[in-house]
Formats: structure tokens, sequence, C-alpha cells
């Protein structure tokens, strides 16, 4: 639970019983343990997307568990080619998710069009559409580097300090 | 069956057509007039010695910058091309280039094993349009949607014929020669009125040449 050595230490000295924290390390630590993403397969990233949640990565050891409802998701990844059709969809998608809410792009072509940048249909990345919080690179990316774009998003999530700053 | 022979039922069977045959090792193609195309295909499905029950694919083929290319190949050799690098500008649609598009049906016929490929080129321009065969093969009726939506082309008593692939309200036909590849439009989320809008394309159109060969063309 984010707990420094100093922290440690009173425990020690008090004996189990009770624990010390910040309000925004116990948020943080609840936010990134229960990281529940949006399935929003757009195309072969969502294969490695369904890899990276079944059983030999199986996100669901983060807590990352693929909800089918923007309702009850915390995170959005966008695994895939996203095209001017789905960008309205999208939108509204990331507009029914409840705060507070992240966005992973998975690939190439959710990161900038990829290989269909000067495509007539395509979105040239879907950062045109929503803000993203990470950018997973690849074509498709791994199961292993989707996890790892995970793991940074939770570095960045505990890194936020929502109460002390208001 | 023999192959020949399949040919010689096929010629015997569309004797009062104007067919044309283009054969090659693999594939049997009847060039037919538009005006016979629902006659041949009736006989093609229907004839017990043919029996083409099933229609695989139809597809449309824009011949506007037919035999032209960017940059052509003289010789190749172990260490490269050597290619002449004259840049050619897509021509302007022509009224009178009533042979700019052609619709190809892929047929099979299980009975026999055979396929056989009809090639039918349009005989008019806007719109560029040719029978449908969906009351013949159901199947024709989502391969001409897309046909529709891609080239343009116009099915004439398709029961449906509406855009199948490409965004709701979207112009023109992306598969033509003369269509840009970058689009004309593109999707963008405005702050403003909290939805996504269209604006035109941000980025210049890339040229399909080689750097190479482009910073070759430069020089001469």
């Amino acid at each position: 639970m984010g707990l420094t050595d100093k922290d440690n230490e009173i425990i020690d000295q008090q004996g189990p019983g009770f624990v010390i924290t910040s309000v925004d390390k116990l948020v943080n630590w609840a936010r990134t343990g229960s990281m529940w993403p949006v399935t929003l397969g757009l195309a072969c990233c969502g294969i490695e997307m369904m890899h990276s949640a079944a059983a030999r990565y199986d996100t669901d050891r983060f807590g990352v568990f693929y909800r089918p409802s923007p309702r009850q998701s915390d995170v959005m990844i966008v695994a895939g080619t996203l095209v001017n059709k789905m960008a309205p969809a999208l939108r509204k998608v990331y507009d029914q998710m409840a705060e507070p809410k992240w966005v992973i792009s998975m690939g190439s072509c959710a990161n900038g069009g990829g290989y269909y940048h000067h495509s007539y249909s395509v979105v040239r990345g879907c950062d045109q559409i929503i803000p993203v919080d990470i950018y997973v690179p690849g074509c498709p990316p791994t199961a292993e580097a989707l996890i790892n774009g995970i793991i940074e998003l939770q570095k960045k999530i505990k890194a936020e300090e929502s109460i002390a700053n208001g | 069956m023999d192959k020949n022979l399949h040919i010689d039922i096929i010629k015997t069977k569309l004797t009062e057509f104007n067919v044309g045959f283009l054969e090659n090792e693999q594939n049997l193609i009847l060039e037919i007039d538009q005006a016979d195309l629902i006659n041949v295909c009736k006989i093609l499905k229907t004839n017990s010695d043919l029996d083409y029950c099933m229609l695989i694919d139809v597809c449309a083929v824009d011949y506007l910058t037919y035999g032209e290319a960017d940059w052509t190949t003289n010789d190749a050799t172990n260490s490269g091309y050597s290619r002449a690098v004259k840049q050619t500008i897509i021509p302007e649609a022509d009224e009178t280039f009533t042979d700019r598009f052609a619709v190809f049906y892929q047929l099979l016929s299980l009975t026999y094993n055979e396929r056989l490929t009809l090639k039918v080129f349009t005989t008019e321009l806007n719109p560029p349009s040719v029978p449908s065969l969906n009351k013949i093969w159901n199947s024709a009726n989502w391969f001409e949607r897309e046909a529709f939506d891609l080239m343009g082309i116009h099915f004439k008593g398709h029961p449906d014929l509406r855009r199948i692939l490409t965004d709701y309200g979207f112009i023109g036909h992306p598969f033509r020669k003369d269509f840009p590849t970058n689009g004309n439009l593109e999707v963008v989320y405005d702050e403003d009125e909290e939805r996504v809008i269209y604006r035109p394309v941000s980025i210049s159109t890339r040229p399909s040449v080689p750097k190479v060969i482009r910073d070759k063309n430069d020089r001469e």
C-alpha cells in the first residue's frame, strides 16, 4: 500500500492492528488494483489484447478484467484501426465511461493511423477523438507489450495526487 | 471432366450470344455484352450440363489508367532496376470513354467442379450501369452493393442499392482511379461543439513513386 520504511518502522513499534497511509495512496492503490477496461477490439490488436487477458498472461492478476459496458469501466484500450465510421461511436463510448477514466492506445493504427495513415477512411490516431494516456507501439504489440503499457498506466495513476491537490 | 469438352459445351449452349472466349491455363473468361448478361447467366445456372449454381464474387475494375504507369522497369539485374522516370497525371474522366468500367463475376459449378469468370463492360458512363443478377444468385446482393459503394457501378434492378462499407454520408467512390487516396474529409473531435466533426483532409497526397525514382526524376 505504498508504505515507506518509516511507516514500517511505526508498525513494528506499535505492533499489528493498524496501518498508516495517505488518502491519496489508498485511493490510488484501489484504482490501480482494479482497472477494468472496456472491450474495444477493433482489428488484429484485439486478438493480441485477448491473448493478454487469456490464461497464459492473465491480466486478471493485475485486476484488469474486461467489461462489456463503458459504465463499468475505468480504462479504454483502443486496440486496432479506428476508422471514420467508428469515430463517433468510440467517442460516445468514451463519454459514457464514469470518471476517473484513462485511455490506452494500442498499436500503430490507434497511435497515429499506422499503415493506413494515408487512407481515405482511417482516423490518423485515436488521439484525434479522445485524450490518450499511454501509447503502446507495435503492429500489433505483443501481449507482453500491452501488459507493460498497463503497468506504465498503473505507475502514472500512482503518481497522481488528486486529494492533496484538491 | 475434360476441360476442353466443358468449354465446347459452353460454346454450344451460348451460340446465340456474342461471347468472347479469353482463356489461359488456369481460367476461362467469357466476355459478354451487357444486354446478354441476364440471359447468359440464366443458361449458365439452370442448364444441367453447366450448373453454375454458385456466384463466388463480383468485382469491378476501373480501366482509366490501364496500361499507364508512374514508373516502368526496363530491365532488372542482380544489383537493381533501371526505370523510366516520367510521372503521369491521372486523366480526367472522358464522357466518350465508355469502356472505363468492367464488372467481373466469378462462378462455380459444384456439380462439375468448374470455375468460370464473366467479364462485362459497362456501356455507359454517368452512371456506369449493368443489370443486377440478384434474382439469379442471391449472393449478388451484397457483392453488388460493395461494387456500387467503392466503384459507383449502378446495378439496375437491385432491390436495395445503397452503400455497405464507407462512412455514413460518404461522397465519392474510393476505388476509382480518379479518387484521391487521402480522401477529401477527415474526422476530429471538436472540444467546443463536443462532438466528432468532419473537416477537409489535412495531409497532402503521397506519391506512389519510390524516392530513388523521384530523386532521379529531379536530377534529369
